[in-house]
């Protein structure tokens, strides 16, 4: 085999007079024609991109390292004898690149035919389909026909290659992105190329299967139907999806995600890019934190126990069931101070939900004590995943009853048991389910006001049980760890008589002479922006789909 | 005029990979003089004044590619010796290796010390087991005897050389992916730039040099540039060679000659001309499966890198394959192109689809299934994986597609026509 020739003296370009002028730190370059001015170090590629020209790419992703293995973004650039793969190549001063000649046309016809020789053309029968870039590229960039006549190279199909994740080795176009995703982020290295020439094949070492944090990943950035989730499998033809921005709830990181709906169901979420947050990716608990949403039993409706004590809760209406529960804490605040009222709030719920809860108890219904307890899990991880698992914990602190703090939600329990505290109001929380409290201590009380969007245990000994909207049926704000403030959308509509926390707040803080419409959501947040300083000048609308951090004292 | 050898001058003779037999033939004189008379700048000097051009396949001149090196000194330099030899037709430096360890390893420390080295890597063909045992020793040796390690021969200059056994790829003969596999890695080769040069084994600047190129340093530093110079058919073709012949000769081996000796001279005089009197000659591959064929008609040629593009190939690694009329040229293809699909590293497209696609176009074609859109249709494959890939195996198998099926268009067709192979029967190879 002939030894590449090594480089020949960089030929001095001719500085067009279309060119554009570069800073020190710049090149300019002309892309069909164009000209466009890039930093130092930009790849072509990256350079198309920024001047809204799309180079066609399977192995290239802006997470990864560069690979330069599909040959899909090849490119002519003048005085280069053959044509180089726009990934690679750093865009120079001067540079004059064409990404539409008929010689450019060619090569993508023949990549694309090369790439589709041996792929088993099963669209109809996989998931990717609508989203596969196999099928973008034949569509836009392919012959439309193949010439090949011979039997295809056969690989192992539907292989469970990790816990959630299913290989069809046949789909693979080996652009080596999963590998690199497992060397080079999740850094934890279960894949690998293996076998050469057409028999090449994914896979993983023995007794080592695809099963990290971040698996799911490598689904994603699957340009094709080889790797799939295997929760989504055969769920919903990816064109009926309505991806909807949100962030994810799952800890205090807040990943920016998509969440897929169709039928009013989650059927899928995926990261969406967010340098600031979670850069491309997303944890797979992330990624699977829909689950409960249609796993666990829901609170239809208002329920209230009939009598004052001892009988079983039944439903009751909205009107009512908020009657009942202002009544009770009335008469306990009556018969025994406020001192013996106090509440749990939860650091999962919306800046919203906080700022009614202190609107709305403490200061309406008068409740002196609001605790907010902290959830924490293992360790923060190298990637995403934070041992805080409230995705919330900041705005707690800034806009809402403080933040979470163990100490004080015991005390508070620690009350209920010993009968000081004769009324709780629990929001978003299930300390019963959680073991911070026994069920015969919380059944002392003669006030036990519960809102959250299941049945749980704490839900289930309430006095007056609430339904509150689940993840993606509501909209709201939420504060990370580094206190970016993001939107979460409403994806779904709200589960029978389900209904946003802050709504429910409101309602029950109006019955203690909480002023203000708060007509929306958006509303509520326009009021914590004009009263805490951290959130001036933010709204929903300022928030967009990136998020802004709040300034912190 | 007989010619004398150079390379070959000591193999063949009894325990001709003994240090003590190379001692005392003169070796080891080079490097003595080089060390204390001369410096690396002079050295590199010397070996582009010599006209010496890289033995392993494209014949880049040494010289200049060592001058590719930064001018920093910031990290360190490495070279890497390539002798994993496994061009399909090719076996010179395997002779080397074998019979005359110590000529190569003098030229690995003259060059070593040109660039400034000080820790060199060879890379041998894993399947080599009496070469890796051989040289093994030869470098043992030459440690005792002060020619590496600490303080080489009282000059200061401190080499070490490390022998690594490749693992059996084809692919790691390409001088990114060889890098690759020394440093533990899957031999996949590297996007280009950056160069090895700039970028090479472990991110430093490396030199990776063909094993017969270090045997021309070892003559060039005993004799001088300008009496090498004058070898060969200078000034861009200088210097012996070894020329690898097989196939349908009565003598398959090694010869060495200068550059620039006539094909059929190697052919006729040296190989002992044709294996069968009744079978005229067809075709030669001059360079090593990867080069495009030769027609015997286009024979008549001078086998040198200028000469032979000229003629259409390229002189590679100078393995002269002769075909006679008895060869069926789409079987021969076959043959190449399973060995090809079968060493696609499998990393990039056109390769790895190409090459498998190649091989059951020509088993339809030799089974009497082709179709007359066959023919083209290797063509056209060939010609969109030409250029295309990340290394140069994407021409290694390129070229001998689109020249064979050029070449012998004929037979091609007539596989079509006749449904089949018209030499089955007769073919002598198989």
């Amino acid at each position: 085999m002939a030894e590449p020739k090594e480089p020949q003296q960089p030929p001095s370009p001719p500085p067009g007079p279309a060119l554009p002028a570069a800073g020190p730190d710049d090149v300019s370059l002309l892309i069909d024609d164009r000209p466009v001015v890039v930093r130092k170090g930009t790849t072509v590629l990256q350079a198309a991109e920024q001047a809204g020209l799309l180079v066609p790419h399977y192995c290239y992703h802006a997470g990864l390292s560069i690979a330069g293995n599909c040959r899909m973004c090849l490119v002519e650039i003048e005085k280069a004898p053959k044509l180089q793969i726009g990934c690679a190549t750093a865009a120079a001063q001067g540079m004059v690149v064409r990404t539409q000649t008929a010689r450019v046309k060619s090569t993508r016809e023949a990549i694309m035919e090369f790439l589709l020789i041996n792929h088993p053309l099963d669209c109809p029968i996989c998931d990717q389909a609508g989203e596969c870039r196999l099928q973008q590229y034949e569509a836009a960039y392919g012959a439309g026909r193949s010439r090949f006549n011979e039997e295809k190279v056969h690989f192992p199909k539907r292989y469970d290659i990790g816990r959630n994740v299913v290989f069809d080795a046949e789909r693979c176009i080996k652009c080596t992105r999963c590998v690199r995703f497992c060397d080079e982020v999740s850094k934890t290295h279960e894949l690998a190329l293996f076998d050469r020439g057409d028999h090449a094949i994914i896979g993983t070492f023995p007794g080592r299967p695809l099963d990290n944090p971040y698996s799911g990943n490598t689904v994603d950035i699957c340009p094709v139907g080889a790797l799939t989730w295997k929760p989504f499998r055969f769920r919903a033809r990816v064109w009926f999806l309505r991806d909807v921005p949100s962030a994810c709830a799952g800890c205090a990181r807040g990943c920016s995600v998509n969440l897929a709906t169709y039928n009013n169901r989650i059927h899928r979420i995926t990261p969406r890019q967010n340098m600031q947050v979670n850069r491309f990716w997303i944890c797979d608990a992330g990624r699977e934190s829909h689950a409960p949403l249609s796993e666990r039993p829901r609170l239809a409706g208002p329920r209230a126990l009939a009598a004052c004590k001892g009988g079983p809760q039944q439903e009751a209406a909205w009107e009512e069931a908020l009657d009942r529960a202002a009544e009770l804490l009335r008469e306990t605040a009556k018969a025994h101070g406020s001192g013996a009222l106090a509440g749990i709030v939860s650091a999962r719920l919306s800046v919203e939900d906080l700022h009614l809860a202190r609107k709305a108890l403490s200061e309406a219904a008068g409740i002196p004590r609001l605790g907010v307890p902290p959830h924490v899990e293992g360790e923060d991880d190298h990637l995403l995943i934070r041992r805080d698992r409230t995705p919330n914990a900041k705005g707690a602190a800034l806009a809402g009853p403080g933040a979470p703090h163990a100490g004080r939600v015991k005390e508070i329990l620690e009350d209920v048991a010993a009968g000081r505290v004769r009324a709780l109001v629990v929001v978003g929380e299930d300390p019963l389910g959680d073991g911070l409290i026994d069920a015969a201590a919380l059944g002392r009380l003669d006030a036990l006001i519960v809102i959250d969007w299941w049945k749980s245990p704490t839900a289930e000994a309430a006095h007056v049980a609430l339904p509150s909207c689940g993840y993606g049926e509501c909209e709201g704000v939420l504060v990370n760890f580094e206190g970016r403030a993001q939107r979460m959308r409403a994806a779904l509509r709200p589960w029978a008589e389900a209904e946003p926390t802050w709504r429910i707040l409101r309602e029950l803080g109006r019955r203690f002479g909480l002023a203000g419409e708060y007509p929306t959501a958006s509303a509520v947040f326009d009021e914590v922006a004009a009263t805490v300083p951290a959130f001036a000048g933010l709204s929903h609308r300022a928030l967009g789909g990136l998020g802004a951090v709040v300034k912190e004292a | 005029m007989p010619y004398e050898p150079l390379l070959l001058r000591n193999a063949g003779k009894p325990g001709s990979e003994t240090i003590d037999a190379y001692l005392a033939s003169g070796g080891y004189q080079g490097l003595r003089r080089v060390l204390k008379e001369s410096t690396p700048e002079k050295m590199v000097e010397e070996v582009k004044a010599s006209g010496l051009r890289g033995r392993g396949g494209a014949g880049f001149a040494t010289g200049v590619k060592w001058g590719f090196l930064p001018k920093t000194r910031d990290k360190p330099r490495y070279l890497c010796i390539n002798a994993d030899e496994s061009e399909p037709g090719t076996f010179k430096d395997r002779l080397l290796i074998e019979k005359d360890p110590h000529l190569v390893l003098e030229g690995i420390i003259l060059s070593a010390y040109a660039i400034e080295c000080r820790t060199a890597f060879f890379y041998i063909r894993g399947e080599f087991h009496q070469g890796c045992r051989v040289f093994q020793r030869a470098v043992d040796e030459a440690y005792a005897k002060g020619f590496l390690g600490k303080n080489i021969l009282g000059s200061g200059y401190d080499l070490d050389l490390v022998l690594y056994r490749g693992a059996g790829a084809y692919i790691c003969g390409e001088e990114t992916a060889l890098l690759e596999s020394l440093e533990g890695k899957r031999g996949l080769p590297r996007i280009k730039p950056p160069f090895p040069a700039i970028v090479g084994l472990y991110g430093c600047p490396t030199i990776i040099n063909n094993v017969e190129t270090l045997a021309n340093v070892t003559l060039i530093a005993e004799r001088g540039a300008a009496w090498y110079a004058t070898i060969g058919r200078p000034p861009k073709n200088t210097g012996p060679k070894l020329y690898c012949l097989s196939g349908h000769v009565k003598r398959p081996g090694v010869y060495e000659a200068p550059l620039g000796v006539p094909l059929m001279e190697l052919i006729e005089e040296r190989a002992g001309g044709l294996l069968r009197p009744d079978r005229p000659l067809k075709a030669v591959v001059p360079g090593g499966s990867s080069m495009r064929i030769l027609p015997a008609s286009k024979c008549d040629v001078l086998m040198d890198f200028d000469s032979l593009v000229a003629a259409g190939s390229m002189l590679g690694s100078a393995a002269v394959i002769v075909m006679d009329a008895g060869t069926c040229m789409v079987w021969a293809l076959l043959s190449l192109a399973r060995f090809y699909a079968h060493e696609s590293c499998g990393q990039c497209t056109p390769c790895r689809e190409g090459t498998g696609w190649f091989v059951k176009i020509l088993e339809r074609l030799e089974a009497g299934q082709g179709r007359p859109e066959d023919v083209d249709l290797l063509t056209d494959v060939a010609n969109k994986v030409e250029g295309n890939t990340i290394c140069p195996f994407g021409e290694a198998i390129a070229w001998p597609v689109q020249s064979y099926v050029k070449t012998f268009r004929e037979e091609y067709e007539e596989h079509v026509r006749r449904k089949g192979c018209p030499l089955a029967a007769t073919a002598t190879v198989s």
